[in-house]
């Protein structure tokens, strides 16, 4: 009986095209990511790696769920919906040939489907590298059980769970709709479950209870170096098979219960459709008589009030159903989660500003709109035709133009309805939090004016297509493919050009500080702009809107020619000429004012640079010396115009001939060199992008050679006179255009810079064989090259040099410059601020504009000098300024103290929009981005103080880049950022103790794993390091670890020598990192030698584990507690393949009592022993004796070590 | 009033030629439209309730050209298709109230008056809350009848309006049609030939798209009177019997068959002269279209 039912479930299923399609969507997926080299994989690993297979396996297996709900729903429902199940049960079957051969049939399909993701990474993995689609070099050569392996290992138990579950839905609840609610609120149940435990702690229980073992595999392999991606075959370490065990058995339980409580009889029974409950009115009202007469009216008030009735009853139509209500509800639940919470840092939150809530309703709300407005599109233009009432209603006496507009009409009301949420959500929240800085000005503009026209487009074009298909699941079938195709361009093509991707505008942001800025006109010109073609299509479509028996292609155009007359013809010019007419300004703006590039084109342009102008690299070229600058910003215009007189002094030794000038696309600048004008010629003469076909003339990247008319000789010095304009012209196709606003200028540039500029290369490889380039020697010149050691890294334009400044403004915003405030006044109705900075400086400066508060407060340090101290900041972010002067004034006493003098009077910090979200050190500077730290909410003590951190790594560089600047050689950078990090980090631990630093340190670490997990061409050691991983993450661990060896004062005292013997020179040699290294090295007894070599010179990585700790009372509230260990280290190759090597060690043993609450209610750690060990590689045991409870114990607890598995260091400890 | 229709002709894009240049002119009154299923029937009628498109061919309601000013016709008309759907979650009242809206009927109290007086008509009264969802087919099948006659249609086009209904309701229903067809056309179809006769003044066979036959029912029968014979034979026989006679119809009784024949004059042979229904005349006119005989 089984059998026959199996096969015959087989044979059904083999014949349905939705087989097919649905495999080959998988196929597609797998052979695209690979054929494309559109895959996670970073550029060391293989596009076809196992890695890579077990994470798209995984990943798609879960999107299966889509198709388990498809496949897995109907075998049983099919006898219902076809009304089968009357005669089919009377046949001699059996309960559990039905069930299981049912169940059976469709899951081998459901199975056969899951492989579609497999076989197609195979032949994307031929396919690809032989069409050229992608470098042969990123394909592996590997067999079969490289891409199944993981299908058998994850995929297998992902699709049979949700397969159970579905299949036990519907045999459960003989309704076939429920499984769309179910798969909906299983994808929300699982997005929720990954957001709630995103936190450190708890990764061992998300590694087991994630049923589709996503973030298992993700846990367990976050640290494959890329060899270990391209070789390994996914792991199966205990917790997978654990995970798999829990799941597979619960997919099991779920199914034998729906078995246990199918019978053929409870399917027999007519479902209950719930009737509305009756109110029996005591007297039945006679009916009334039949009219002879009636009056009929069909006057234009009629048609208004037949509009109006047909509209309400379409919107209620949609609000009144369930699954409108389940879709819409579990948007809302994610929209208030994402506005609780929000974005994070260090796990503490942010106020909720308004203008933060209207990135975050774009998170995951907005793709429950777009599932919305899709499938509601398709329900309302097909609602008659699915119930088969359009017979009956497409006869009476309404006009198509009413039918259609109410439609229409109905579907704008809920568009609008979809935009009053996230107002009203986010009024909740924020006042629920205690936040009444609503900002309703920001909430109207974006979801009225912003939001409503992108989901009115988008309803026009699915009810156009809609109005067109014949059939609802055709029409979902090409709203779908639109879309599907517009994302394939944009993210495996790339294309970018908004123009040409429907709904698509520019990228815009809202901040407190400058509102919606100039991003409002772009976003209206685009608006308008899809809202005219959405409505041209939806006027077209009306031609073909059906009513009535629709006949055969010929007959439906028949009948659209007869409709395009009156108004529809009105219509379709009036929208087609609005439509290119806007289209035409944008293309303007967009291409001919700011010339527009494609990717390939911007990186064809890069190479071409490279390609004419590298010969110039070494090109001797002066340096400045002094600048005397006058910027005058104009931030209504958006404009700066800035008169520069820049010292030049020939320092190379060489005589110079040329000066060769580089400056942005928006800079038009000229330039007076002795007082006299210069003639140039442009070396570079690149074409302009092919969408810009009008513009005449050649890009020359503002590349320029100026002669000298009497050769510079070493030593001479010269004066040149920069004039320069720096505009913003129209808008763009991408990007924030950030640095000159209406409020919060923060601008960098506007001066041309000396030479070929070796950052503008191409850095990855792949793309410069693309482009005729061989690969980039990323590294820099070694740390014994003269030329990089008389270059100071970050501008090698300047030593350092002399600074003064005017800056001018608005009467209404503060202008400011590097150097002391000497005077400000009025004029013509602009204000003017002059600044002088009397001590040297890096040639590197920015200019700053904003409507600002200022918190002015004071610290005078232990040598006496007294430092001012100034924080500039937007009137709606005045909550956390005390810390912020707290890590100043902290930081300012203790780095004077242990590293040597402060050199300025005054240290600033200023607010600047949230566009970009860094904080930049300039000389006693620090530009900090609004959108964190400021606006944070410290509510809890355990939060970590990242403000404090940040501000105080800020700080640190005065010491660390601007005392000590770093020199262009390998490495080098370590001084700046490494110990700047380090130093915040000690800042750090002074004021929250040195047993909470765990959580920083680990964290530290992750990041350094990770890093180096993705490391797209070669890992340097940490000496010659050339990535931020290495110079912030492993640089603070090994300092802070070197720390932990030698003590505070043995590392202060190096780092003060090094500093006094680097600090404010002038003139090179400038440090590198070997001259640091020297320091440390002289100051570190020899026994931890081993140490500074491993982690300097050495890439070196510890496996230390705990393997079991027990416990046995001794005494009153005294235990021996036994811990059994093993350790292990390796040293990687810069290509990270890893070799064990023998070891003695200090490592910390560690044993804790249970954490209790110090008086700020902050959390504390109690260690009840805590010492260093030497020891060696293998397993051990050792034994303590410990007053109070032992809790936990471990090895390494706090992570000072590089560990390839921090998380498996510390465990519970058994009491006996 | 008066509807005509010239050389209609209707083919679909699968090639089916459902109307082939049908000419019919109907007056005021009960039209009923006979034909096997396939005829063309439906497809006419759909074409008159301006739901389809015709190829060729001309449709007028007096002046009103019935294909081009579909707005006007649609405000003329009631309409009962032979399938059709309902929405489940509304009840009857609701919907009546909603269609009569759409048919201009915009006095809140002429509509309620309409829509209760109609629904007690068609004896829905009592469910009249109960939502369409829970509705039999029987029940179903009134609410359309309801809905057709909603706004005093003068063109009222109901396709096989009795199917399903019990006799009681099939009766209520042609007297409810009957009082409202005086001043209406109706045209009706129907496969209960005695239907047509009972109720019609004028009817039409319509059979593969082609009109065999129009005139008055009684008309019909009485030209077939004196031609129409039966004879009970045995099951063996029937090829033989179907070779030399005209035989209309066949009827299975008690094992033996009976047949029943079309001659102009006396067969002989054990025939037996029989008075002549309307049945007959329309398996006379459609079998020389194709075998109507079954078994």
């Amino acid at each position: 009986m089984f059998w026959q039912i199996f096969l015959f479930e087989l044979k059904y299923r083999i014949k349905r095209p939705a087989t097919w399609i649905y495999f080959f969507i998988f196929f597609l997926i797998g052979f695209l990511s690979v054929a494309t080299g559109s895959t996670p994989a970073s550029e060391k690993v293989f596009h076809n790696s196992p890695w890579v297979m077990a994470s798209g396996n995984i990943l798609f297996s879960m999107v299966g769920m889509l198709i388990c709900s498809a496949i897995m729903g109907v075998p049983l429902y099919r006898d219902i919906e076809h009304q089968t199940r009357n005669y089919f049960y009377a046949y001699p079957i059996t309960k559990g040939g039905y069930f299981w051969g049912r169940f059976w049939g469709s899951f081998l399909f459901v199975l056969l489907i899951g492989t579609g993701f497999s076989w197609g990474s195979v032949a994307g993995g031929l396919v690809g590298p032989a069409l050229g689609w992608v470098v042969p070099e990123r394909i592996g050569h590997y067999g079969l059980w490289n891409y199944f392996q993981p299908y058998v290992v994850f995929s297998i138990g992902n699709l049979l769970l949700a397969s159970t579950i579905f299949f036990a839905l519907v045999s459960l609840t003989r309704n076939v709709k429920v499984i769309y609610t179910a798969s909906i609120l299983l994808l929300i149940g699982y997005l929720l479950a990954n957001f709630l435990v995103a936190d450190l702690e708890k990764r061992e229980l998300v590694k087991l209870l994630d049923p589709f073992a996503l973030n298992t595999f993700e846990l367990e392999t976050r640290f494959f170096t890329p060899v270990e991606k391209n070789t390994m075959l996914t792991p199966i370490t205990r917790v997978i098979i654990l995970n798999r065990i829990i799941w597979l058995g619960i997919a099991f339980v779920i199914i034998g219960f729906a078995y246990w409580r199918f019978s053929f009889q409870k399917f027999l029974q007519p479902e209950q459709i719930s009737k509305r409950k009756l109110k029996k009115a005591t007297q039945e009202p006679a009916a009334p008589e039949l009219i002879k007469n009636v009056q009929q009216d069909f006057g234009s008030g009629h048609t208004k009030k037949v509009w109006w009735t047909l509209v309400k009853i379409e919107f209620l139509n949609i609000i009144k159903d369930n699954y409108f209500r389940a879709i819409l509800g579990g948007g809302v639940i994610f929209l208030i989660i994402d506005f609780w919470i929000g974005n994070t840092m260090y796990s503490v939150g942010n106020r909720p500003l308004t203008v933060f809530l209207m990135d975050y309703k774009n998170y995951n709300y907005s793709l429950f709109i777009f599932i919305i407005l899709l499938f509601y599109t398709g329900e309302t233009v097909h609602r008659e035709r699915t119930t088969r009432f359009n017979i009956l209603n497409d006869a009476f006496p309404v006009s198509n133009t009413v039918f259609f507009l109410s439609k229409l009409s109905a579907l704008f009301g809920i568009a609008f309805l979809l935009c009053n949420i996230p107002i009203i959500t986010g009024v909740l929240v924020q006042t629920l939090k205690g936040y009444t800085n609503y900002n309703f000005g920001v909430y109207f503009t974006e979801m009225y004016l912003l939001t409503f026209p992108s989901y009115l487009q988008m309803v026009l074009l699915c009810f156009a297509v809609h109005a067109v298909m014949n059939n609802k699941f055709g029409g979902y079938g090409m709203a779908m493919l639109i879309w599907v195709v517009m994302f394939l361009l944009r993210s495996f093509a790339r294309m970018d050009y908004n123009l040409f991707f429907y709904f698509y505008t520019p990228n815009y942001m809202w901040t407190d500080m400058n509102g919606i800025g100039h991003f409002l006109k772009p976003q209206n010109w685009f608006n308008f702009y899809w809202l005219m073609l959405g409505s041209l299509l939806a006027t077209l479509s009306f031609l073909f809107y059906q009513r009535g028996v629709t006949g055969g292609f010929k007959e439906r155009w028949q009948v659209a020619m007869q409709r395009f007359n009156g108004w529809p013809r009105v219509l379709t010019t009036v929208f087609f000429i609005a439509w290119l007419g806007s289209g035409a300004f944008i293309y303007y703006n967009v291409s001919y004012l700011n010339n527009y590039y494609t990717g390939n084109e911007t990186r064809n342009r890069t190479a071409q640079y490279e390609k004419t102008l590298k010969k110039y690299q070494n090109l001797p070229q002066p340096k400045v010396t002094t600048v005397l600058l006058k910027a005058d910003i104009f931030p209504d215009e958006r404009r700066i115009q800035i008169a520069a007189k820049l010292f030049l002094k020939n320092k190379s030794g060489e005589p110079i001939n040329e000066f060769h000038l580089l400056a942005d696309q928006n800079v038009a600048y000229s330039i007076l060199y002795n007082g006299k004008s210069l003639g140039y010629t442009s070396p570079l003469a690149s074409p302009y992008s092919v969408f810009t076909f009008f513009k005449k003339g050649k890009d020359t990247l503002n590349y320029r050679i100026y002669k000298l008319p009497a050769t510079m000789q070493p030593g001479d010095t010269g004066l040149l006179e920069v004039n320069s304009s720096i505009a913003n012209q129209g808008f763009l196709n991408s990007g924030f255009s950030r640095e000159i606003l209406h409020n919060g200028t923060f601008y960098s540039g506007g001066i041309p810079a000396f030479g070929y500029d070796q950052q503008r290369e191409l850095e990855s490889d792949e793309y410069r064989k693309k482009n005729g380039l061989s690969p980039k020697e990323d590294d820099l010149p070694a740390y014994t090259d003269t030329k990089g050691r008389n270059t100071i890294l970050f501008n090698d334009d300047a030593d350092l040099i002399h600074f003064e400044a005017v800056v001018s403004t608005t009467a209404d915003q503060v202008a400011i410059a590097p150097g002391y405030l000497q005077k400000t006044w009025e004029e013509k109705g602009r204000k003017y601020f002059s600044y002088i900075q009397d001590s040297p400086i890096d040639y590197f400066f920015s200019v700053v504009s904003a409507k600002y508060e200022v918190l002015r407060d004071a610290i005078t340090i232990s040598d006496g000098r007294k430092i001012n101290i100034e924080i500039y900041y937007d009137k709606q972010h005045p909550f956390n300024l005390d810390r912020f002067v707290a890590a100043y004034k902290d930081g300012l006493e203790y780095f004077s103290k242990a590293y040597g003098p402060f050199q300025f009077r005054q240290m600033r910090l200023l607010e600047f929009p949230r566009y970009a979200g860094f904080a930049q050190s300039f000389p006693n500077t620090v530009p900090f981005s609004e959108s964190f730290a400021w606006v944070a909410d410290f509510k809890n003590p355990d939060d970590f103080d990242y403000l404090y951190f940040v501000t105080a790594h800020e700080l640190a560089h005065q010491w660390w880049g601007h005392q000590v600047t770093p020199n262009y050689t390998r490495g080098a950078n370590l001084i700046s950022e490494a110990l700047a990090e380090y130093t915040a980090l000690l800042l750090t631990e002074r004021k929250y103790g040195k047993d909470n630093m765990k959580r920083f340190l680990k964290d530290e670490l992750d990041r350094y794993l990770s890093g180096r997990a993705n490391e797209a061409k070669k890992e340097n050691v940490f000496i010659n390091c050339n990535r931020p991983y290495q110079w912030y993450n492993k640089g603070s661990l090994v300092i802070y670890g070197l720390r932990d060896m030698i003590g505070d004062s043995t590392l202060n005292k190096a780092l003060h020598e090094f500093r006094d013997s680097f600090a404010l020179k002038e003139n090179p040699p400038f440090a590198g990192s070997h001259d640091l290294y020297a320091f440390l090295k002289k100051h570190t007894p020899d026994s931890f030698h081993y140490y500074l070599t491993d982690t300097w010179e050495k890439i070196t990585l510890y496996d230390n584990r705990l393997i079991k700790a027990t416990a046995k009372a001794n005494g009153k509230e005294e235990y021996d507690v036994t811990l059994e260990f093993s350790n292990k280290k390796f040293y990687a190759d810069s290509t990270s393949k890893e070799a064990v090597t023998p070891m003695n060690d200090y490592i910390d043993v560690a044993i804790f009592g249970a954490e209790t609450r110090d008086k700020e209610g902050r959390k504390k750690i109690n260690p009840l022993f805590i010492q260093k060990f030497k020891l060696q590689e293998g397993v051990k045991k050792m034994t303590f004796h410990v007053k109070g409870k032992p809790v936990k114990a471990g090895i390494d607890p706090y992570n000072k070590l590089i560990d390839r598995i921090p998380d498996d260091n510390l465990g519970e400890v058994d009491l006996e | 009033m008066q509807l005509t229709i010239s050389n209609l002709t209707k083919t679909y894009p699968n090639g089916v030629q459902a109307l082939k240049g049908i000419d019919l002119v109907i007056e005021q009154g009960m039209f009923g439209l006979l034909g096997p299923n396939g005829a063309g029937k439906s497809s006419l009628m759909r074409t008159i309730a301006t739901l389809q498109e015709a190829d060729s061919g001309s449709i007028f309601l007096d002046d009103m050209d019935v294909l081009k000013e579909k707005a006007a016709v649609r405000r003329l008309l009631g309409y009962l298709p032979q399938e059709f759907g309902v929405y489940p979650k509304i009840s009857p009242e609701l919907m009546l109230d909603h269609i009569a809206r759409l048919k201009g009927i915009d006095n809140g109290k002429e509509r309620k008056q309409v829509v209760g007086a109609l629904l007690n008509r068609v004896n829905l009264y009592a469910d009249r809350k109960k939502n369409l969802g829970t509705f039999s087919g029987g029940m179903k099948q009134r609410f359309g009848i309801a809905q057709a006659l909603m706004g005093n249609p003068k063109l009222i086009i109901v396709d096989e309006p009795t199917a399903g209904l019990d006799p009681a309701e099939r009766n209520r229903f042609y007297n409810l049609l009957s009082e409202l067809g005086e001043n209406t056309i109706v045209i009706l179809s129907t496969h209960i030939v005695e239907d047509v006769r009972t109720l019609c003044s004028d009817f039409a066979i319509i059979c593969q798209g082609e009109m065999l036959h129009r005139g008055k029912p009684d008309d019909a029968v009485s030209n077939l009177e004196g031609t129409i014979y039966s004879k009970a034979i045995s099951k063996a026989a029937i090829e033989e019997y179907r070779n030399d006679y005209k035989v209309i119809s066949v009827q299975m009784k008690g094992g033996n068959l009976t047949i029943r024949i079309y001659a102009d004059s006396d067969p002989g042979n054990g025939f037996v002269p029989q008075p002549a229904v309307l049945e007959d005349v329309y398996f006379h006119q459609i079998s020389g279209r194709m075998n109507v005989i079954t078994l």
